[in-house]
């Protein structure tokens, strides 16, 4: 007997649901078969991590703002998201394939060239591409496996780097979050926890930047006009490409100090887990 | 304007069936896979993709022939490298068992990187390590110059990879929905790239398909290349027609039978009346 009411149940029910997609990213197939594949789920405080670490990156990057805004006002709202983490052992061949995809011509060399460099990149590499087909599937079925469970997903890289910087599943190299719910539509895609974060002229000006053939001018002059308002020729405006000392600033300001000063707030307690293991 | 006309004469039978192989019952069911077949593809065009950004092709694959040409092709490449040599094999048995052979390849990979700096291709903070080995001109790489003697002509953009086995997987979990058996195959995949399949790609996988009694693609036996089904069947070819050679009768006229008991002093065979 029972009756369950409101939407706490829901939320509770969303990790047993993580559970059950964790099932489907170990029965993925894989190429090679030899592939070794990892998930952890994450939920409530444990959030805040990872929160930490994408909020500066979010200040230099769009897609991480957008993330991360939406995985917080949630938690904010008492609302918390669930986190799959997925990682896939990828920086080492057993396979000794010797295929090139990898750039080198054996799997010896790419061995011994990834020893060197591992984990040197915002998302882990070098890595085996087969092996990154085999990892590449299981997180693939895992949202397949929430779409399944109809449960608002969306498999995320700007969480895969906090994981990474953190220290989370120290043994894999490759690492993508799968975030989960609330249980409601729209909330990664359409996002209605963004309606009020973007203005019109940022949305525009982030076209124009991003997408800026939508906007040349007659460009048979050789320095075209840029259309970047509605009467875009009086005055003309120009596009100009350079270094920028600001936004490489910004960049490095974020990865070399904020982050760093997250994971060093967060980084012992989360390898104590692992210890404990 | 052309007017869609209802077909209304909605009539018929189907027999399906699995054996013999290449009849018209089994043609019907090969098929039934081929509809599975692009369904699954359909899903591979569906699956996450970094950024959203287009960069799959596929190309599916079926018929006597087409499949014994892939199966010879990655009978070829399996003697080329010893790590492949029994796998690529027992695989090429399997292409040969398969109703439909999905090729998935991803278009970008070799070309036109994500150019994102996540690093996963050479463990560095931006994309030099593709680039630099690479051909290109202000970021802009030229692959006109196919020839390579390496298998697939890396390095790759490790983010498009990962995109392709999204692809991949979105495919085999429809298969699994709709209850077809298909696996994911390297060999396939880079047989298929060398023959043409999939043109634009700079990897390809291969997922064969099929729809009968037995799984073709789990439980092999030890020297699958040499003892399968085929094979079987054939040497049953060879040796039962021998068997009947040997020896001889007028069915019409007698039949050996088994000794009966009570008759178990009479020498020489039995048999019916005369």
């Amino acid at each position: 007997m029972g009756h369950l009411m409101g939407k706490e149940y829901c939320l509770d029910h969303l990790v047993e649901v993580a559970k059950s997609i964790v099932l489907a990213i170990h029965k993925a197939p894989q190429i090679t078969g030899k592939t070794k594949i990892e998930a952890e789920i994450i939920w409530g405080e444990d959030l805040e991590p990872i929160l930490d670490v994408m909020e500066p990156v979010g200040k230099v990057m769009r897609y991480v703002q957008w993330d991360y805004e939406t995985i917080k006002n949630c938690y904010d709202k008492g609302e918390s998201p669930v986190i799959i983490a997925i990682g896939g052992k990828v920086s080492k061949s057993n396979l000794n394939w010797n295929c090139g995809a990898c750039g080198f011509n054996t799997c010896k060399e790419f061995n011994a060239y990834s020893k060197e460099y591992k984990g040197g990149g915002q998302l882990g590499g070098p890595s085996c591409n087969w092996k990154i087909l085999d990892w590449a599937m299981a997180c693939d079925w895992a949202c397949a496996s929430a779409w399944q469970y109809r449960v608002d997903n969306r498999i995320m890289g700007s969480v895969g780097f906090a994981l990474n910087a953190l220290g989370f599943m120290p043994d894999m190299d490759a690492k993508l979050g799968l975030a989960l719910g609330p249980p409601r539509d729209m909330v990664y895609y359409n996002r209605d926890e963004m309606h009020k974060s973007m203005s019109y002229e940022m949305d525009k000006k982030d076209m124009v930047n991003c997408v800026p053939n939508m906007f040349t001018a007659f460009p048979g002059g050789g320095t075209p006009m840029y259309k970047t308002k509605d009467d875009w020729w009086a005055p003309p405006e120009f596009m100009g490409v350079g270094y920028s000392e600001e936004v490489m600033e910004a960049y490095q300001q974020v990865l070399f100090e904020q982050v760093p000063e997250m994971v060093v707030k967060h980084a012992d307690k989360i390898a104590e887990r692992y210890k404990k293991k | 304007m052309k007017k869609y006309v209802e077909d209304l004469n909605f009539q018929g039978e189907e027999f399906i069936g699995e054996w013999t192989p290449w009849s018209p019952q089994d043609i019907r069911r090969k098929k039934c896979v081929l509809e599975a077949a692009r369904l699954m593809v359909d899903s591979a065009f569906t699956a996450p993709c970094a950024g959203g950004v287009p960069s799959l092709e596929a190309h599916i694959v079926y018929g006597q022939e087409e499949l014994e040409a892939l199966a010879r092709k990655i009978e070829e490449i399996a003697h080329t490298n010893e790590s492949w040599k029994e796998p690529f094999l027992y695989e090429a048995v399997m292409v040969r068992d398969s109703d439909v052979i999905i090729f998935l390849g991803n278009t970008r990979c070799h070309e036109t990187p994500l150019d994102a700096g996540c690093g996963m291709c050479g463990g560095t903070l931006d994309c030099g390590y593709f680039y630099e080995k690479k051909t290109t001109k202000h970021g802009l790489v030229d692959i006109t110059d196919r020839s390579s003697d390496k298998m697939i002509d890396g390095p790759l953009c490790t983010a498009r990879v990962g995109d392709l086995g999204y692809a991949v997987g979105s495919a085999l979990w429809t298969a699994a929905t709709l209850m077809v058996d298909a696996r994911p195959f390297a060999s396939i995949g880079m047989a298929g790239q060398k023959m043409g399949y999939c043109p634009k790609s700079g990897m390809v996988v291969g997922v064969p398909v099929a729809a009968k009694a037995k799984n073709p693609y789990v439980d092999v036996n030890v020297d699958y290349h040499l003892i399968n089904m085929d094979k079987a069947l054939d040497n049953t070819r060879k040796i039962y027609q021998t068997s009947r050679i040997i020896r001889g009768f007028d069915y019409r006229k007698w039949i050996p039978k088994p000794k009966k008991p009570e008759d178990s002093q009479t020498d020489g065979p039995e048999g019916g009346d005369e």
